[in-house]
């Protein structure tokens, strides 16, 4: 379980004599073991700070940060990270680069080849274990990064916008993919994204963020079923949960006018 | 309609391989580039060879081609001053290779260590910045004094010349080691050990290569002066000498050898540099 109790994040100034900047403030979230959790918002709103803060990246200036009861204060092998850049190790074969997590539990080049072959074939790599990182296109880069991710089978997945580069035909296998792998091993998961439907289609429960400090605006419920049935985006109750984070997100003119 | 797709997939299907039996899959290899060095290398002997046919200097201060391999000739068999030129060379290329890989065993290490301790770098920095402008020559009383006028004294003072460079490409290599990819390693787990071993040394190697290849051009460059401490042996005292008794074609040989000597070993770096780092400019 991953519990955030008033969590703030200051950042130093980026100018001589500005101030601080307070990129997460006052967050608080819970996350059952086993949800899938999307944090959804427009970017630079402080995602990745919060992401990268439960991993142990990040300090924390305020607040604190239980995962499984223990307060974070590095990065552990039961936090996996998938990025939002490609990571893969360039220097390294996409089995090696799969099997990384392995190989360093074991001390040495991992013995575990059979388990990589299957992550491999799992994730539709198969054919390409020998080949570099360079040799594979973005997609498949990102699916061997969340292979690298699951194979040491972690309580909790990370994921930061890890689709936010493919495009849209790519990007809905890869969402399809990832929900029947956690509904295999069910992990628990936090999902970073600034994609709104991304974030209803995966999610047991959307937080929705507001930018610039990053506060917390709303937390919504998706019931929305489980497997899900990929026809529901077309559904009415698709589109409402839609829109009612995009009210949250760009609130109505008029509202805001009033508010002004 | 079925039978249309077939056939327009069946003409697809063969001009793709017809285009693989003419290796389009090969990077496109422009075909000047086997030309152009030979190219080059030719024009600036016709060159060479013209200045010296029209006698626009003195043959005493240009040879011309012919003469230098004349000179090449007698050099390579007779001998200079009794010395043959392989023993020179192999004299020259043993002390720059003992000078440069001790620099590269030694500087490759501090370079590290100075990336990754604060303190460390704090003492060896400004030494290392003070050593950089001085150049060979003022370096070679004190290696007299120091090391005596044997091999030591050479391969010692080619030795602190190329250390600066390669001291700091491994520390810049390390220093340039993407964060996503030391995050990467620490939440599955590495300790500090794997993190050097799976993360940083590869993520340095690139610049540690670039910095051998800047390095041993400086150890080419320190030769001669390496062997003006009492040499009777080497292509730098070769030079040196042959230029004191105005025998220039000889000092011209002795440029060669040292240009195409230089050549090969960048040759040699780039080759080793390509095969362990493939990825480089890649990713
Ligand atoms: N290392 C940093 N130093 C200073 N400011 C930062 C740093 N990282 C992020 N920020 C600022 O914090 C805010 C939130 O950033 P981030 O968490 O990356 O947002 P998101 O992932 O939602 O796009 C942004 O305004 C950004 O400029
Ligand atoms: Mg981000």
């Amino acid at each position: 379980m991953i519990a955030l109790k008033e969590v703030s994040k200051f950042y130093p100034p980026t100018a001589r004599g500005a101030k601080p900047v307070l990129a997460v403030d006052h967050v608080s979230a819970e996350i059952e073991e086993g949800e899938f959790v999307c944090i959804v918002g427009p970017s630079g709103c402080g995602k990745t700070t919060v992401l990268n803060m439960v991993a142990g990246f990040e300090s924390v200036s305020q607040g604190e940060i239980l995962v499984g009861g223990k307060l974070v204060s590095k990065p552990g092998p039961e936090r996996a990270v998938v990025f939002q850049q490609p990571s893969l190790l360039p220097w390294m074969t996409v089995f090696d680069n799969i099997g990384f997590g392995l190989t360093l539990q074991e001390g040495r080049k991992t013995r575990q080849r059979d388990k990589v072959a299957q992550m491999i074939e799992t994730m539709g790599l198969g054919g390409f274990e020998g080949h570099f990182p360079y040799q594979l296109s973005g997609g498949m880069q990102q699916r061997a990064a969340i292979a690298r991710a699951l194979i040491t089978e972690p309580e909790i997945l990370l994921m930061d916008e890890p689709f936010g580069a493919l495009d849209a035909q790519t990007r809905a296998d890869m969402q399809k993919f990832l929900l029947a792998v956690w509904e295999r091993l069910r992990p628990t998961v936090l999902f970073i994204t600034h994609d709104v439907e991304e974030s209803i289609v995966l999610a047991d429960r959307v937080i929705v963020m507001t930018p610039r400090p990053g506060r917390i605006a709303e937390t919504i419920d998706i019931g929305l079923g489980r497997p899900r049935n990929w026809d529901m985006i077309l559904s009415p109750e698709f589109l409402r949960y839609k829109k009612e984070v995009l009210t949250i997100l760009r609130p109505p003119r008029d509202a805001s006018q009033n508010a002004g | 309609m079925g039978y249309s797709y077939m056939a327009s997939d069946e003409i697809e299907a063969e001009s793709a391989e017809s285009a693989l039996e003419q290796n389009v899959w090969k990077a496109d290899k422009k075909a000047y580039r086997g030309y152009v060095p030979w190219l080059v290398a030719a024009v600036m002997i016709g060159l060479w060879w013209g200045v010296t046919a029209l006698h626009l200097f003195p043959p005493t201060s240009l040879p011309s081609p012919g003469s230098v391999v004349h000179d090449f000739i007698v050099v390579a068999t007779v001998g200079y001053s009794g010395e043959p030129l392989l023993t020179s060379t192999l004299y020259s290329l043993g002390r720059i290779a003992t000078g440069f890989i001790a620099a590269v065993a030694v500087g490759v290490p501090i370079g590290f260590w100075m990336a990754s301790t604060e303190w460390v770098f704090l003492a060896i920095d400004p030494l290392l910045q003070f050593l950089r402008p001085i150049p060979p020559l003022a370096y070679i009383p004190v290696m007299i004094v120091w090391f005596g006028i044997g091999e030591t004294s050479k391969v010692v003072l080619i030795f602190f010349c190329t250390i600066p460079i390669i001291i700091i490409s491994a520390m810049s290599g390390v220093k340039s080691v993407q964060e996503t990819r030391v995050r990467v390693a620490q939440c599955l787990g590495a300790n500090k050990r794997q993190l050097f071993r799976y993360v940083i040394f590869p993520s340095a190697l690139p610049e540690i290569f670039t910095g051998m290849r800047v390095g041993i051009g400086i150890a080419w460059t320190c030769l001669v002066a390496a062997e003006m401490i009492a040499a009777s042996k080497g292509l730098g005292w070769m030079i040196e000498s042959a230029g004191n008794e105005l025998q220039i074609g000889v000092v011209f040989v002795g440029i060669v050898m040292i240009g195409l000597l230089g050549y090969g070993m960048e040759l040699i770096i780039r080759s080793v540099e390509h095969r362990v780092t493939p990825w480089k400019g890649k990713a």
